[in-house]
């Protein structure tokens, strides 16, 4: 009699949505959406140092429709909310918004009593996934932002948490 | 060309002449001034009529338009416009200065001498109100196209 | 070769040109540095009237400048143009001293030197890697980076900040300068040359670079006098104007630096000055690191600052121009009013009418080499 073959080894099942949610978290392609200080800290997330291509998300797209990602980073504009908002409708489902620095979060040190010109969080237009503060946060910490989105989309988190060296 | 002090004096004189509505006690109208102690060479304070005359004068001598900017003196119900300029060539800064009353400020565009200052006084009117006859396009600049507020006027409520 | 096209004529009927269309550039757009929107009139490729439309990024810093003492304003002249950050808060703070008299030791002064350089140097990066990547080059950029990230390193160690410092205070520095960085800064000054060398022999003497810039928008010099552009603008148009030169502050007497000059006009000058300007600002980091001297690096500075009632101004050659500086005080400790001329504004007011009738991607060039940061211009 032949022995059984060990097929958990050679075949695996899986639903299709976390397959699809593999394959979406690892190749997400950002939106080139950089409108202020904060944009400079996410041009260099995609440079050589700190290399978001590890992360299968360096294409950024300048076109809405060819992107799933907004990194909202930089201050908005109460002039700019309805270039930001069609921007966001543009983009085809499934996508996700992370909000990089203090201004896109709330405001940022622009929010004082009697400001007219800020909006005070890119969550006033539309939903955020992921919150990355700092002014700016470093480049480390929009690679922790980009790793908790893609824990939020596959449900587990598939690198290290940075510890401090003792 | 490098202009000096004496020629802006002059100049300056000329122009601003026997003006008898500046108040008694204020500082001379045309003034050379200690350049580490402001940051500036000469301080002019003019008529509002006199605006674009006085551009004129500095656009013979050679001098390059630096901002154009208002200072809402609510206190005393007038709105000051400092015009600043620079040389390329020397290292004089000259301001020229007027006022106007607060609740109609208005006065000549100098944008047909200097074409920098289209944008400076666009800016200046969005933030104070201040109407400048003859610019070709008052529309806001950095204020969003509907703004109908003047945000740096003291008594600015959002 | 220009590519130039007169404005289309009238039909034969006489009434208006039916070919023209608008073109709508940004405020979302890769080559739009930062959210700038030009509404372009295109006659097919060619443009008869680009106007740039702004306040898309106006963040209230001269309204802000109100409603805080003068101390808590500091934050904010980092964040008008993140890229040379350093300039910004010189201007301001050299303003603040001059209106208030504080004296500023000869430590501080040279530290603020060497730092405003170094960031020169690496606001020159981003620009140089954002035009070549405008104009379809994408690898400078990663380059650029690289370099940029030295400095970075050398500016973290000593503010804590790699991007928006707010490194000095009124009267001199928030911390005095340590080995390390002085270190640092020496093995910069060893590393640049070469890359400097390596972009010269592949990017600036690269024929599709020569041909795209050659030529490209010209500003003439009479030009950059009406419209205030000052910084590589008129130094590319022949005029030899730089505020460390003409109107000198902090101790930039003290050092030998040649100020670059090209009177060709186009981009390609323009392109030039900024290259040669890294050259010199090392210069002036190995001079100033020569002659740096001990001491402490904070004069007396009162602790609640009033000035004196008036204004007062304070100009720095900043990475982009001519970086004005104008407070109008009234005794309080609050400023009545800040005023900031800045460098970027005055560059683009002239891009109406500098490129018209130009080739879209020739004007797309020159917007490159004008070296726009928006919020500079939006304040």
């Amino acid at each position: 009699m032949e022995s059984q073959v060990d097929t958990s080894k050679i075949v695996q099942f899986a639903k299709l949505e976390d397959v699809l949610a593999l394959g979406r978290a690892y190749s997400l392609w950002p939106l080139t959406f950089g409108l202020a200080c904060c944009a400079i800290e996410m041009m260099a997330v995609g440079m050589a140092r700190w290399d978001l291509a590890r992360f299968g998300a360096e294409v950024f797209r300048p076109s809405p429709r060819q992107a799933d990602l907004m990194i909202v980073a930089g201050t908005v504009n109460k002039k700019m909310a309805p270039a930001i908002k069609l921007l966001y409708d543009q983009m085809l489902e499934p996508k996700w918004v992370i909000a990089l620095g203090n201004c896109a979060i709330s405001g940022g040190p622009f929010v004082y009593p009697g400001q007219y010109a800020v909006v005070e969080g890119v969550d006033q237009l539309f939903p955020v996934d992921v919150y990355v503060p700092g002014c700016p946060p470093r480049p480390e910490a929009l690679i922790e932002g980009i790793l908790k989105l893609e824990e939020k989309m596959t449900g587990k988190r598939r690198f290290p948490v940075a510890k401090l060296q003792e | 060309m490098k202009p000096t002090i004496e020629q802006l004096s002059a100049a300056f004189s000329d122009l601003v002449g026997t003006r008898t509505d500046t108040a008694p006690a204020a500082p001379a109208p045309v003034q050379a001034v200690d350049h580490k102690r402001k940051g500036y060479d000469f301080d002019a304070t003019v008529a509002s009529p006199q605006v674009v005359p006085a551009a004129e004068i500095l656009d013979r001598l050679g001098f390059a338009l630096d901002a154009v900017t208002g200072v809402d003196w609510i206190a005393r119900q007038e709105m000051e416009i400092v015009y600043d300029f620079f040389h390329p060539e020397t290292s004089l800064r000259v301001v020229v200065r007027t006022r106007v009353p607060r609740d109609n400020p208005e006065l000549s565009t100098i944008s047909s001498v200097f074409p920098g200052a289209n944008w400076h006084e666009r800016e200046t009117h969005d933030f104070f109100g201040i109407r400048f006859l003859g610019h070709p396009n008052l529309a806001p600049l950095l204020l969003p196209e509907d703004a109908d507020f003047h945000p740096l006027r003291k008594d600015y409520q959002p | 070769m220009i590519a130039q096209k007169e404005a289309p004529s009238a039909g034969p009927s006489g009434e208006a040109p039916q070919e023209t269309f608008v073109l709508n550039l940004g405020p979302q757009h890769p080559a739009g540095h930062g959210v700038l929107r030009v509404l372009m009139t295109m006659d097919g490729e060619w443009i008869t009237k680009a106007e740039p439309v702004i306040g898309y990024i106006h963040r209230m810093h001269e309204k802000m400048g109100e409603n805080r003492t003068w101390a808590k304003f500091l934050p904010n002249t980092s964040r008008i143009d993140y890229l040379s950050a350093m300039h910004y808060t010189h201007a301001f703070v050299g303003a603040v001293e001059r209106g208030a008299g504080i004296e500023v030791p000869p430590r501080a002064e040279y530290v603020r030197v060497i730092t405003s350089e170094l960031n020169r140097i690496a606001s020159h990066m981003v620009w140089w890697g954002a035009l070549l990547s405008d104009l379809g080059g994408l690898t400078p950029f990663l380059y650029a980076f690289d370099d940029r990230e030295l400095i970075l390193d050398l500016f973290e160690g000593i503010c804590g900040a790699r991007l928006t410092y707010c490194y000095y205070r009124f009267g001199g520095l928030c911390n005095d300068v340590d080995d390390d960085f002085l270190r640092g800064a020496r093995a910069f000054l060893k590393h640049m040359p070469p890359r400097l060398k390596l972009y010269r022999d592949l990017v600036t003497n690269n024929i599709i670079l020569r041909k795209r810039l050659t030529g490209i928008g010209l500003i003439s010099a009479e030009m950059c006098r009406k419209y205030g552009a000052t910084g590589p603008v008129i130094r590319g148009s022949g005029v030899a104007y730089d505020v460390r030169k003409v109107e000198p502050y902090s101790v930039y007497p003290k050092f030998d630096f040649k100020i670059p000059v090209y009177p060709e006009c186009d981009s390609m000058a323009r392109y030039l000055v900024h290259m040669d300007e890294m050259e010199q600002s090392l210069r002036i980091i190995e001079q100033a690191l020569d002659q740096i001297p001990a001491g402490p690096v904070m004069g007396k500075v009162p602790r609640v600052l009033r000035l004196p009632p008036g204004d007062y101004c304070y100009a720095v050659e900043a990475a982009r121009g001519r970086f004005m500086v104008r407070i109008v005080s009234d005794g309080k400790d609050i400023p009545y009013r800040v005023k900031l001329r800045t460098p970027s504004f005055s560059n683009l007011s002239l891009y109406e009418e500098a490129s018209r009738g130009m080739i879209l991607t020739d004007a797309l060039a020159m917007l490159g080499s004008l070296d726009l940061v928006i919020p500079d211009i939006d304040r």
